[in-house]
């Protein structure tokens, strides 16, 4: 050591710890899925010496505030997960990173195309895909075994969806209170918007920014109300308060239900483990051609900030925490990776359980994708669960029988389009 | 206008309040200020602020869906005032009457309020269901089939949730009251016993009044968190049916943090603010009149 | 009293006892089940925890899988100093706004009431602005510092109660040649000792509930409150009720500690505090 120049190995020293310290911030919306990341994230630090990853998880509730907080400062995190219905707007004000640049070099063709397609806002890439989801069928097989009929296949029409409905509709005790019911619908978009998109339906006007439902997509509202309304194989909604929307299928309280396949795993935990079922495709609609027919499928995403000091290190992590080093124990039951290879193993489709034909999510994913998804889409949507406003509202007075539907169109169309000129 | 002169014996007060007025002015003025600075502009908190003049107020008066929020948090604020104070000294009065175990039901009481609300409101969406709920079977036991949607009705899920907050703040207050209420000597009790006066009389004539110095900080205090109810209304109905539930409180939170609008969720605040500080000097104002000092 | 109306009291008394403790049971009995009995039609009120070999199964879970320990020290610290913060200023101020004159005070007194009013999810942008100007972001200050030097609802209080006192006591010690601060430590502080410590109380409960402050202020887990730590049991769609459930109980225990400790010194403070 005594005949190296002392300033070299200083500058040396200084230069090296450059290169290689660097702290990464990460914000996710999931905590109970943080114990399962943090060993994600180990294996990233361990790969690259010197890199540190500061994690931090919260459910959305809180996780919007926190993030809005930190944005407000221009202190967003290097990477954070992003809402695919949001990726408008944040990108819009400038906080997430054109990842055009970062990906140069990088094979795209390994993660689903339809994943990536919210994650482009204007032909620029500005978030991307860890996992995606959609809305499936759950059918009871028990149920359809004891009615005798068949299940659920891809060429049904909404005709033989609502027969197999109505002759599932059972009053066992004929007290004049139907004890199963056919289908259960409720007003949110992971129950109500495939329909629509299946039937060619769409919210929005050519360029986006307006509401303007053509035919397809008030027909398909129609067909939704008509089950509970006049066939009455759904219950209204408000029959059911008190139960979660998510458990009244798993309990056994109707045989069909439409939401989102991040819900296998809640039929999982809640059904009883004796009780049969499957999934399968939304039927597509009278109006819609194999053209106009869309499938709905949207992505959980994840940005890096816009001012982040570590954009390449970051672009790495991301390709770490949606790539090949991800297992598919890692993703919640019904929650698809967005690297194609781990998605369609066989670990992915889980035959040792239920359901057993996961595959039917990828089929999906693999079509024609829509979202509908535009600038303050949670507001005239109703963001996820949560909150009764915009559409949510107004399609919860129709299934309950206390509005007509052209009056609820009427309302939640100019609502929407008072937030759409904000 | 006559400036107050301040003088040496001023100095003693000035002592007492400052750490009120460093924290007044550092950390509630200063970004109240701000915030009622940002209601003029056009900001969704991920984005630059730019001025918007008066957009957001002309906005709120003349959107129907605010209009909406003003009307249920006023019938909110109208029910949820007086059940939670009259329930409060009710319960303060009995508890006050020197009766036996009472501390135990004086912790029972006010247990609902340090319970944690999602485990609170989880119980209440069981007793409010429909078709298998507490609250419906129980009805109709004693003859009424009318099994209304509690949740999911229009007409009934404010009162719902009026139901909950009431239950839940009741006791908090019944403790400010009864700190009130042992504070007037048994004397009277004796002295107005041996005219002859009967329980009504004695309620009447020597608590109430004796008592209206609590009472009239307890209704300032009730006011204050009617407006501000944003957790049960969160856990127990979303703001929903359709906006029945939507109060200022939740109005703001998803103004501010679902559809990020933060210069409307900052107007709207500045509205509640203006009504409840009218409401506010209006209660001093009226104290005049019925507490006894 | 008769004992026909004694007993009717005491019927009104204990039902409304069962409507107020029902959901405390509830959140007890939820803490020893299975995540799939939680949400059965009727509703299930088998502990089927409590009779497995694990009865502490729910608790264990959530007192190890995150740092609870940690999160309870820092929820006890933070509430303490706030409360206790509280309970100081709000008596000077009470004190003063009651029984002390400033030209000006009134509109003082109604400015510290008046910021009651607006609601924190519109303050807290500017407000977390602010404290990352101080420096102050992650670690407890934004927690403690506000609520130690300015409190609406003690202040208030805290008038209300000095202002029920009669003047007389203090003319007397002043003829004694007490000065302001000793008039107020020797005589009425004491006198306001049931008022002080339901302050205290009320202080340390809402501090000790906070959840969006401390999780915009807060980044590090090694500071995390409780409420923050209880955000652990939730996922993007769902909550590990159970877990929850043990997690809220835990969480209760100190505030019921707290309030059972002190309702004593409550009652004593009015018998001994020489006011009857």
């Amino acid at each position: 050591m005594k005949t190296f120049p002392l300033a070299l190995t200083l500058s040396v020293a200084a230069a090296a710890a450059q290169a290689q310290d660097v702290t990464l911030s990460y914000m996710m919306w999931d905590p109970s899925q943080l114990e399962i990341e943090q060993a994600t994230i180990a294996a990233f630090e361990e790969a690259n010496p010197g890199v540190t990853v500061e994690v931090q998880a919260m459910p959305p509730s809180d996780y919007w505030p926190k993030l809005s907080a930190l944005a407000a400062a221009g202190d967003l995190p290097d990477v954070f997960a992003m809402s695919s219905g949001f990726v408008d707007g944040w990108a819009a004000a400038g906080n997430l990173a054109d990842l055009g640049p970062l990906t140069e070099g990088t094979d795209l063709s390994v993660y689903y195309e339809g994943a990536m397609a919210p994650g482009t806002v204007g032909g620029a890439m500005v978030a991307f895909p860890q996992n995606w989801v959609a809305p499936v069928l759950y059918y009871n097989r028990d149920m359809f075994d004891a009615a005798g009929i068949a299940y659920p296949s891809a060429d049904w029409t909404w005709d033989d969806f609502r027969d197999a409905a109505a002759a599932l509709t059972l009053d066992n005790d004929n007290d004049g209170t139907v004890d199963q019911w056919g289908y259960w619908v409720y007003g949110r978009y992971a129950h109500v918007d495939t329909w629509v998109f299946r039937n060619g339906g769409r919210y929005l006007n050519e360029d986006g920014n307006r509401l303007a439902l053509n035919d397809a997509a008030v027909n398909a509202l129609g067909f939704l109300a008509s089950l509970v309304l006049e066939d009455k194989v759904a219950p209204m909604p408000q029959e059911m308060e008190g139960i979660r929307q998510q458990d009244v299928f798993p309990l056994g309280m109707a045989a069909m239900w439409v939401d989102g396949s991040w819900n296998i795993a809640n039929v999982r935990s809640v059904a009883d483990p004796e009780m049969n079922w499957g999934i399968a495709q939304v039927p597509m609609g009278p109006d819609a051609t194999e053209e106009t027919a869309a499938a709905y499928a949207w992505a959980d995403m994840m940005a890096i900030a816009a001012n982040s000091e570590h954009q390449d290190m970051a672009w790495k992590f991301i390709q770490h925490m949606v790539g090949e080093g991800r297992s598919a124990s890692d993703f919640l039951g019904g929650k698809v990776p967005a690297f194609r290879a781990i998605a369609e193993s066989e670990a992915w489709l889980e035959r040792d359980q239920k359901p057993d034909n996961k595959e039917l999510i990828l089929e999906i994913g693999a079509q024609n994708v829509y979202t509908g998804f535009s600038k303050n889409w949670s507001a005239w949507r109703g963001y996820a669960a949560e909150g009764t406003g915009g559409m949510n509202g107004e399609l919860d007075e129709v299934f309950n029988g206390r509005k007509p539907l052209n009056e609820a169109i009427e309302a939640f169309t100019a609502y929407g389009n008072e937030v759409l000129a904000r | 206008m006559k400036l107050p002169r301040y003088t040496r014996a001023h100095l003693w007060p000035l002592a007492f309040l400052a750490p009120t007025i460093v924290g007044l002015l550092v950390f509630r003025l200063l970004p109240i200020f701000w915030s009622f600075g940002l209601s003029f502009a056009d900001w969704q908190i991920f984005d630059a602020p730019s001025f918007a003049g008066l957009d957001n107020y002309v906005g709120l008066f003349t959107s129907p869906t605010t209009l909406k929020v003003f009307r249920v948090s006023a019938l909110f604020t109208l029910l949820y005032v007086p059940g939670a104070v009259g329930l409060a000294l009710a319960l303060a009065v009995i508890l006050n009457s020197g009766l036996k175990g009472m501390a135990f039901f004086r912790g029972a009481f006010f247990l609902p309020y340090i319970t944690s609300v999602v485990a609170v409101t989880l119980v209440w969406r069981w007793i409010f269901a429909t078709r298998f709920g507490l609250l419906n079977n129980a009805l109709d036991w004693i003859g009424i089939e009318a099994n209304p949607a509690w949740l999911a009705d229009p007409g009934f899920a404010l009162p719902a949730v009026v139901i909950v907050s009431v239950w839940r703040d009741a006791g908090f207050y019944m403790l400010l009251l009864l700190a009130g209420l042992q504070t007037i000597n048994d004397e009277y009790y004796e002295a107005a016993k041996v005219d002859g006066a009967n329980a009504w009389q004695r309620f009447r004539k020597i608590t109430v009044p004796l008592l209206s110095r609590s009472l009239f900080f307890v209704l300032i205090v009730a006011l204050i968190k009617s407006t501000q109810t944003f957790e049960i209304t969160y856990a127990l109905t979303e703001g929903g049916p359709n906006g029945a539930t939507t109060t200022l409180a939740f109005a703001i939170y998803h103004r501010a943090f679902i559809d990020f609008e933060m210069g409307q969720a900052a107007a709207l605040s500045y509205v509640l603010c203006v009504v409840l500080g009218l409401l506010t000097l209006l209660n001093f104002h009226f104290r005049r009149r019925w507490v006894h000092e | 009293m008769n004992n026909r109306a004694l007993w009717a009291l005491y019927l009104v008394l204990a039902a409304y006892a069962v409507i107020a403790l029902a959901p405390f049971f509830w959140m007890i009995l939820t803490s020893f089940k299975e995540q799939r009995d939680l949400f059965r039609i009727p509703p299930d009120f088998t502990p089927t925890v409590l009779f497995s070999d694990t009865p502490l199964k729910n608790y264990a879970e959530v007192w190890t899988k995150r740092d609870f320990v940690i999160y309870f020290r820092n929820s006890v610290i933070v509430s303490f100093l706030a409360a206790i913060g509280q309970v100081m200023t709000c008596s000077l101020a009470g004190y003063a706004f009651a029984k002390m004159e400033l030209p000006g005070k009134n509109l003082l007194f109604a400015v510290v009431l008046a910021t009651a009013f607006v609601p924190a999810e519109v303050t807290i942008i500017p407000e977390f602005l602010l404290m990352r100007w101080l420096g102050w972001i992650d670690t407890w200050l934004p927690l403690i510092v506000p609520s130690f030097l300015v409190g609406a609802f003690g202040t208030f209080m805290l008038r209300e109660y000095f202002g029920a006192l009669p003047d007389e006591y203090g003319e007397a010690a002043v003829i004694d040649g007490a000065n302001p601060f000793q008039v107020f430590r020797r005589i009425y502080l004491p006198l306001a000792q049931p008022a002080l410590i339901a302050i205290f109380v009320i202080a340390f409960i809402n501090n000790w509930d906070e959840l969006l402050r401390p999780l915009i202020f807060l980044n590090s887990p090694e500071l995390f409150t409780v409420p923050l730590g209880l955000l652990s049991f939730f996922s993007q769609y769902e909550a590990a009720w159970h877990q929850l459930m043990a997690g809220s109980v835990i969480s209760v225990l100190p505030l019921i500690l707290v309030y059972v400790l002190t309702q004593r010194y409550v009652l004593q403070g009015f018998m001994g505090g020489g006011v009857k």
